[in-house]
């Protein structure tokens, strides 16, 4: 098996190309100066400005988290540009028809013609290319229903007493390291606001894109549901080949109030180096979302990319009979690793909380399910399942498990099970008995070790899902 | 650095004997090492508040001959240490063939050179009360049980710890080919004592050690020990640890199986009454192909006590074929108890077959009613329900009499525990 298994693995990253893009960069660089550029240059209110400073200062007496499972040199802060954006979009385009068609083809490339998805998948994408937001569609239709979705950068401008009521407030500017980075110079993200009780009438997706040589990005995203509301978000990136390391440090804050539903799902897709390490994004992404008095928050990723990941999307389970659930796949290969689970704090009565995280290492990587299960004193009859599996592909690679679980309440019950196994030689004999090539065995087993988490995913996005783990996989086997 | 730290390390530097060498390597490694605090991962549950000033006698002769708990037709070979000072007189002891057992303070050079192979060959270097046991324990004893030799009596280590008392002792054992032994580690103790207490075995070629260890200290005690087990090819270990808690109780045992085809079970039991704190570390690592683990952890924890539990298997890139299995279950009494438990997996070798699952929980309703509805009372179908919990890995000990002298032990120590 392993001459076809080498083959699959040679395959080169798919997204891996470079748009010729006119860019308007910052010098690389950090300090007050350029986050007052950041700020002025988004037009922001002078109160915007002062948080950034903040938590710029709390950030510089901050120090790099090292408990992580992951080797890389240490980041030099100074040599990144904190902005980037498309030339041609200083006047804002009305309409895709005013888009670079640059930009266009670029989206082509990654097989997400906007018009046609506009149609056919109903899915409203608000577009992020480096820094700026280019265009959002369906804007219109979400207002019927009195739905915010907007570049975060356009809801700090028009929208800024919500803003300021919940920024910060799931993640403070402070909570660690990266989240103070990306408090002090985020440039976009995504605003979201469901007003009380409106169910918003389709999935909301944003596309990420990292383009520009050397330029961080850093995301912020702020997801409000109002009570009894519900919404279902979709993120997937995809990033061109490059040979320097990206940095990318996302916030993702998620704010579900009484008896609302917030969907959040996540297909990562980062150019995660070559087969010797070399290049790929560095992921360190802080999501957390609170949840009262019974609302709900589910996260579900699939996390394929990036040759960092760091990243543990939490909920706070504060309100009465609140759910938090969280369905991940990690697949790294080459020399990827990935550090990355979920934190669920059981703070009210009857709470309860389901995590299944599948974790798939090929080749020479390394793969981590890291995750906290809290039972606060209150907690009373709350309950969790965890289960955590990995699953090893090859004797070079990896798979790690710390699961944190932490109870001070005598009536709830915490279940926790893990297991780690290997691709077995009588699995793939049965199935290459029945006809199936080595690369179809290996992904039909893969595929039945994940379904637990697929069948999370929304319709929408499990065919990009399944997709792009077909492709990871062919190059993943080994 | 904290004072105590300070002061062991002053009253350290001033030790000569044999072990000088050693001793000053840990010297050199505590003077560099910082004081843990909660941000420690190896200490992020288990407060070493109450120890940073504390300061108390060391023990210069055996005060009282205090008798060891008695443990009837347990028919032991007893070496018993009160505050870390032998009050057993080695030479006297009638030993069967091929055993011997030897202080460490007065050692051969024939008898050093046999230590030598055990101490600090078995037990991790990163251990900050490890490395105050390197440098402090002045006494200690060394078995050796020759290659082929089947002992039948039970040797039992008895460590005997009084208020206002700080002692260090070690234990050394070096198994032969083929030997078979079973030692028992028993601490206990009442009143406010510091005491280290660090065990390292090399277990030879199919040999076989039945291990126990009793960490049964009063409330106000502070003892931090671990018992380190280097596995030969093809030997077995079977292992209980049963812990009391105490104001810090702290034990590290951790295996290694350095050659192919060992088993290690393990078993533990916490029973934490009120205000105690157990805090059991665990870390198999498997080097080698083909080795089993299997280890099972239950607690109960009542009233405001805390219990700790960190496993970790670690299986390295050759060991393949690895057999390891984890199980952590624990049962919380009371509303102001708390449980901490990490059971992890680092895992570096693609054939193998590992899990680990934890559990914390409450008994049953349904079980409390289907035994009430049987005519028990609330309160005798809870002590059977939580008791049995236990009783099952009481009855798992090879030895009975052991086993028999602790159940009572257990269960009178359960009937005073605080539940709701």
């Amino acid at each position: 098996m392993s001459e076809q298994i080498e083959q699959a693995i040679a395959r080169e990253y798919e997204a891996g190309f470079v748009s010729d893009i006119e860019s308007d960069t910052f010098e690389p660089g950090l300090d007050e100066d350029v986050i007052r550029r950041i700020s002025e240059m988004k037009q922001e209110p002078d109160w915007m400005l002062e948080w950034r400073l903040q938590a710029f200062r709390s950030w510089q007496k901050m120090a790099e988290p090292d408990w992580a499972k992951l080797g890389y040199e240490p980041i030099d802060y100074q040599t990144i540009s904190y902005y980037s954006a498309p030339k041609s979009m200083k006047d804002r385009p009305k309409s895709l028809a005013e888009v670079d068609p640059e930009l266009i083809r670029t989206y082509e490339k990654l097989g997400i013609p906007l018009h046609e998805q506009e149609m056919l998948a109903g899915v409203a994408v608000d577009v992020v290319f480096d820094s700026v937001s280019v265009v959002t569609t369906f804007r219109e239709k979400l207002a019927e229903s009195g739905v915010i979705f907007c570049p975060i950068s356009e809801a700090i401008r028009k929208y800024p007493e919500l803003v300021k009521k919940y920024l910060g407030t799931v993640v403070p500017r402070t909570d660690n390291f990266f989240a103070a980075l990306n408090s002090a110079v985020f440039t976009d993200g995504s605003f979201v606001y469901i007003p009380k009780g409106v169910r918003c009438p389709m999935e909301l997706s944003t596309y990420f894109r990292i383009n520009e040589l050397n330029t961080g990005q850093f995301e912020r995203t702020l997801i409000i549901a109002e009570e009894g509301s519900h919404v279902s978000y979709l993120e997937g990136c995809t990033a061109p080949m490059r040979d320097e390391n990206q940095l990318h440090a996302a916030v993702v804050e998620l704010v579900a109030l009484d008896d609302s539903e917030i969907k959040y799902s996540t297909v990562q897709n980062w150019y995660p180096g070559d087969e010797n390490g070399v290049g790929g994004i560095f992921n360190f992404v802080t999501k957390r979302g609170v949840a009262e008095k019974n609302a709900k928050i589910s996260w579900t990723q699939v996390e394929t990319g990036s040759a960092i990941t760091w990243k543990y999307p939490s909920c706070i389970l504060r309100g009465d009979n609140s759910v938090g659930e969280f369905y991940s796949v990690a697949l790294t290969r080459s020399r990827q690793q990935a550090d990355t689970g979920t934190k669920m704090i059981h703070l009210g009565k009857n709470t309860t909380s389901t995590i299944i995280s599948k974790g798939i290492s090929a080749g020479n990587s390394s793969n981590t399910y890291r995750g906290l299960v809290k039972m606060g004193p209150n907690a009373d009859g709350a309950r969790n399942f965890t289960e955590c599996d990995s699953l090893l592909i090859g004797d070079t690679c990896a798979a790690h498990t710390f699961p944190y679980i932490e109870s001070a309440n005598p009536t709830a019950i915490v279940e926790h099970e893990a297991t780690t196994s290997t691709v077995s030689d009588d699995q793939l004999f049965l199935c290459q008995q029945r006809g199936l090539d080595i690369e179809k065995a290996i992904s039909m087993i893969v595929n039945g070790f994940c379904k637990d988490v697929f069948k999370e995913l929304p319709m929408e996005f499990a065919v990009e899902a399944g997709k792009l783990l077909e492709i990871s996989l062919e190059g993943s086997v080994g | 650095m904290s004072q105590w730290l300070a002061n062991v390390i002053d009253r350290a530097s001033s030790v000569n004997d044999w072990l000088s060498p050693v001793r000053q390597e840990a010297l050199t490694r505590l003077k560099s090492t910082s004081w843990p605090t909660r941000r420690t991962e190896e200490w992020r549950y288990t407060s070493l508040h109450a120890l940073a000033n504390l300061t108390l006698n060391e023990a210069t002769n055996s005060k009282a001959l205090a008798e060891a708990p008695v443990v009837s037709n347990l028919n032991s070979i007893d070496i018993v240490f009160v505050d870390g000072v032998p009050a057993t007189d080695l030479t006297a002891l009638n030993l069967p063939a091929g055993l011997t057992i030897h202080s460490l303070a007065n050692a051969s050079e024939a008898i050093q050179q046999q230590a030598s192979k055990v101490f600090n060959q078995v037990k991790p270097d990163a251990h900050l009360f490890g490395l105050v046991n390197d440098a402090l324990a002045l006494q200690g004893v060394f078995i050796n049980v020759a290659a082929g030799v089947q002992l039948e009596q039970p040797i039992r280590v008895v460590n005997l710890v009084s208020a206002g008392i700080e002692s260090h002792n070690r234990v050394l054992v070096n198994l032969g080919a083929n030997a078979q032994a079973t030692i028992i580690e028993h601490g206990a103790g009442q009143g406010n004592s510091m005491n280290t207490a660090f065990a390292e075995y090399v277990i030879g070629t199919e040999a076989k050690l039945e291990h126990y260890r009793f960490a049964l200290h009063g409330e106000e005690a502070i003892h931090i020990g671990g018992c380190h087990f280097k596995m030969g090819e093809s030997s077995r270990l079977n292992s209980t640890i049963v812990g009391y808690g105490s104001q810090i109780s702290r034990i590290d045992t951790d295996v290694v199986h350095a050659a192919e085809h060992a088993l290690a079970k393990m078993n533990c039991i916490y029973l934490l009454g009120p205000k105690e704190h157990f805090d059991l570390h665990s870390l198999i690592e498997h080097v080698v192909p083909n080795g089993t683990t299997e280890q099972n952890a239950r607690g109960i924890v009542g009233d405001k006590a805390r219990a700790v539990f960190s496993g970790r298997i670690l299986i390295h890139r050759d060991a393949q074929k690895t057999l390891a299995e984890l199980h952590n279950r624990n049962l919380l009494m009371s509303r102001g108890a708390q449980i901490s438990t990490t059971p992890a997996l680092e895992i570096y070798a693609d054939d193998v077959q590992c899990a680990h699952g934890a559990t914390i929980a409450e008994i049953a309703e349904e079980d409390l009613y289907y035994l009430q509805a049987r005519g028990i009372s609330r309160k005798q179908a809870l002590i059977m329900l939580n008791f049995g919990f236990i009783q099952e890995l009481v009855s798992q000990m090879p030895n009975k009499a052991l086993a028999a002298w602790l159940e009572p032990l257990l269960r009178e120590r359960f009937a005073t525990m605080e539940s709701e």
